[in-house]
């Protein structure tokens, strides 16, 4: 694949980080140097603007090039450095979410290219599907791999046109799975440990950046169940559905929503729930306080609500499937009542 | 000689002669193997075996009731289900005519109560009608209806795993289970790393489950509900699985069956009436915008029929299951006395399990049978018998005995 420069300003991530600090001269030891100033200070732009925005989202500085390129591994290396989860994930996802942005301009011949670079299986098709044309064809596990995180109808399989193995996309839509994929990339880079190697004035610069930042990144702060409530009798979907909120990964609407009403029924503060989204990269305190407090239904419409049955969680996929221990249960919630009912009898 | 005394006996002397049929899955060494004897009736999991030829003498040597071997890959598949480590896993789908509304209506099959003995015909009912009991025991019986409802549900997710997956013939294997069903096994590299929940979503596309008709086609005005168009016949996937659905029904649907889903009296006058007209406009548009006072809605009822028609009725929790255990092909079903085999995917209409699964071809034995329906091996057909002493073929015995309808007379 042949990048220009604009290319590469644009998808910094495309380039082995490493490789790129090496051929801009950058030795990591060396980062404190003065003449290297402009490019940790836009690194360090990148990251706080992840952390300030809200969705998050990094900005693309045109015809910029000199920092835009070598700056994305610098702030790789700071936001890794940083050891927060908190700050990792928020970072992937705006850098994610700046890639998104510039995607969907793109010509579909670079598109293409860019995907291909993350090994999809991807063309330009041909033929019609329903009279309709589309931009793109992409391998069915590609798709589903990338997929995954929406619930959104027009994303299930079922509802898209599949043929000979191919999935047909619009280019806005390819752009929002490659979103994703490009996320996972960079979070996975974001693992390294380079707090040893780092020079203490850039040390010193990202966690004057963590402390400015700590109330939004307030790390798990979620301190356990009431004595009523028994974690351990939380029937598998509900288990999954919580790991995955205390662990910040991304859930679902539904997801959502059927994790927050099962707590509110099982007798959870609203203030208690909200706590229990906050590792999420996208956490928005009051928006997310609004919405728990609806299904709680002290707010809207006043309609408490609660969780969706095994039948609906199955066909969404929230269903970690058949355990022994949801024999002849057909709602989450019953499910948890006779865990308890057994747990009150042993105890 | 006791009844199972007899089938291990039997079952022995097969393995002993055609164990080297039995053909092992790829990357044997990966695989997780499980089997059930038939004295100890115990199971035996967690097995591993190096090659080809470890695991045929060891079958030989324990002589299963049913042999099983691991859809998934492992990197130390004797280790327990935690420590396996998982590699990936096979795509499998299981087709059972238990999970089939056969017109037979299952009225071959058997069961009584576990609480208070009560018996009856057919389908298991919710509740037991006697004692309210949920426990069964059943007796399952595979009919010619059974075996042909089955077979069509395979032809289905055939097309749909070459048409609209792309998977080519050489990739999927087709068999006979053993019993009353077909296993479709689908090696390739591109999907062996699928969690369930992407597994999830193939069995959804396959089954028509959350399916939204508005993205394959249907298109309408949402102030009057009226229908513009709608897809055609001739396409692809499931826009044309929809069409030929709606054509199919149309075609042949009573008032009963308009009445059964739900249409008003004025409707279905009106398809009834306009019949000829309705399947004559699908050379051109379709009947879409053709029938007064059916709009989106009403659509989308019909629609939800040729869904249910079109789909193919695969077991959901087969194919999710990403630890799952299959039956091995080539070995004995230990209720039926038939093997599990396998054949090319272009020869499934002109199968006969009744035939091609046959294991025991010599020899006749007399038994007496308590009860049993009429049924066939090969070209002939035995029964229906009650308490009858009867010499009969190996086959034919075999499958009473496995099926506990039967005892050997010395």
């Amino acid at each position: 694949m042949t990048l220009t420069r604009t290319d590469k300003a644009k998808y910094p991530f495309l380039t082995d980080a490493a490789e790129e600090v090496k051929r801009e001269d950058l030795d990591i030891q060396s980062l404190d140097n003065p003449e290297l100033e402009s490019i940790i200070n836009r690194a360090i732009e990148r990251i706080e603007e992840a952390l300030k925005t809200n969705p998050p989202q990094v900005t693309y500085r045109e015809r910029e090039e000199d920092t835009e390129i070598p700056s994305f591994p610098v702030a790789i290396i700071l936001a890794a450095a940083s050891g927060s989860n908190y700050i990792k994930r928020r970072y992937a996802l705006a850098e994610a979410r700046r890639a998104y942005e510039l995607l969907r301009e793109e010509k579909k011949e670079k598109f293409l290219e860019i995907a291909k670079a993350f090994n999809w299986r991807i063309k330009c098709p041909e033929n019609t599907i329903g009279g309709r044309r589309f931009d793109f064809a992409l391998s069915f596990p590609d798709y589903l791999r990338n997929a995954r995180a929406f619930h959104e109808s027009r994303f299930k399989l079922v509802n898209r046109p599949l043929l000979k193995g191919e999935v047909y996309l619009t280019k806005r839509e390819a752009a929002r799975l490659l979103r994703e994929e490009i996320q996972r990339r960079i979070e996975e880079r974001l693992n390294a440990d380079v707090r040893s190697i780092l020079p203490e004035n850039l040390l010193s610069r990202i966690e004057k950046l963590k402390e400015k930042y700590a109330t939004h990144a307030k790390e798990i702060v979620f301190e356990g169940f009431s004595k009523e409530m028994r974690e351990e009798a939380f029937p598998p979907c509900i288990a999954q559905l919580l790991s995955a909120a205390k662990a910040g990964r991304h859930i679902s609407h539904l997801g959502r929503f059927t994790l927050t009403s099962f707590l509110l029924n099982i007798g959870m503060k609203p203030s208690d729930v909200v706590d229990i989204f906050r590792s999420s990269s996208d956490f928005n305190e009051r928006l997310t306080r609004y919405q728990v407090e609806h299904i709680a239904g002290s707010r809207g419409s006043g309609t408490k609500y609660i969780p969706p049955s095994c039948e609906t969680l199955r066909t969404h996929g929230l269903c970690p499937g058949s355990y022994d221990s949801c024999k002849g249960i057909k709602h989450p919630l019953a499910g948890y009542r006779r865990r308890m009912r057994t747990f009150k009898k042993e105890s | 000689m006791d009844r199972v005394s007899f089938i291990r006996s039997k079952f022995a002397e097969f393995y002993e002669e055609n164990a080297s049929e039995i053909k092992p899955p790829s990357s044997i060494s990966q695989r997780e193997f499980g089997f059930f004897t038939f004295k100890e009736n115990i199971v035996i999991r967690h097995k591993g075996f190096a090659t080809a030829d470890a695991l045929r003498s060891f079958i030989k040597q324990i002589v299963p009731s049913h042999a099983y071997y691991s859809a998934a890959y492992y990197e130390m598949p004797e280790e327990k289900m935690e420590n396996k480590g998982w590699l990936g896993a096979d795509l499998y789908f299981d087709i059972d005519a238990d999970h089939i509304p056969t017109e037979c209506g299952k009225i071959h099959d058997t069961w009584f109560c576990r609480d208070c003995g009560f018996q009856g015909k057919g389908v298991i009912p919710q509740e037991c009608p006697s004692c309210s009991g949920k426990k069964f025991e059943e007796q399952k019986w595979p009919c010619e209806v059974c075996l042909e409802s089955a077979k069509y549900e395979a032809i289905k997710l055939l097309d749909f795993l070459m048409e609209d997956f792309g998977f080519s013939p050489h990739e999927i294997e087709v068999s006979f289970s053993g019993h009353r069903g077909y296993h479709v096994h689908v090696e390739s590299e591109e999907i062996r790393e699928l969690d369930s929940v992407a597994r999830k979503e193939i069995v959804d596309y396959i089954t028509g489950v959350g399916l939204e008709p508005t993205y394959h086609g249907l298109q309408g005005s949402t102030y009057r509900s009226t229908v513009i168009s709608g897809p055609n016949l001739d396409e692809v996937g499931w826009r044309g699985r929809i069409a030929r659905g709606t054509h199919e029904f149309l075609q042949s649907a009573s008032r009963d069956d308009l009445e059964d889903i739900d249409l008003s009296k004025k409707v279905i006058d009106e398809i009834l009436s306009k019949r000829s007209k309705i399947l004559m406009s699908w050379e051109k548009r379709g009947p879409w915008s053709l029938i007064k006072g059916v709009g989106i809605e009403t659509w989308k009822k019909i629609i939800k029929r040729s869904i249910e028609s079109q789909s193919a009725r695969i077991d959901t929790v087969v194919t999710t299951d990403v630890h799952r255990l299959i039956r091995l092909p080539n070995t004995l079903h230990g209720k039926t006395g038939w093997l599990k085999i396998s054949f090319p995917t272009d020869e499934i209409e002109r199968f006969d399990p009744l035939s091609s699964a046959v294991a025991f071809k010599r020899g006749e034995v007399t038994v007496y049978v308590k009860r049993a329906p009429e049924f066939r091996i090969g070209e002939e057909t035995f029964g229906p018998f009650e308490n009858k002493k009867v010499e009969l073929p190996m086959a034919a015995a075999m499958f009473l005995l496995c099926k506990d309808v039967a005892e050997v007379v010395d």
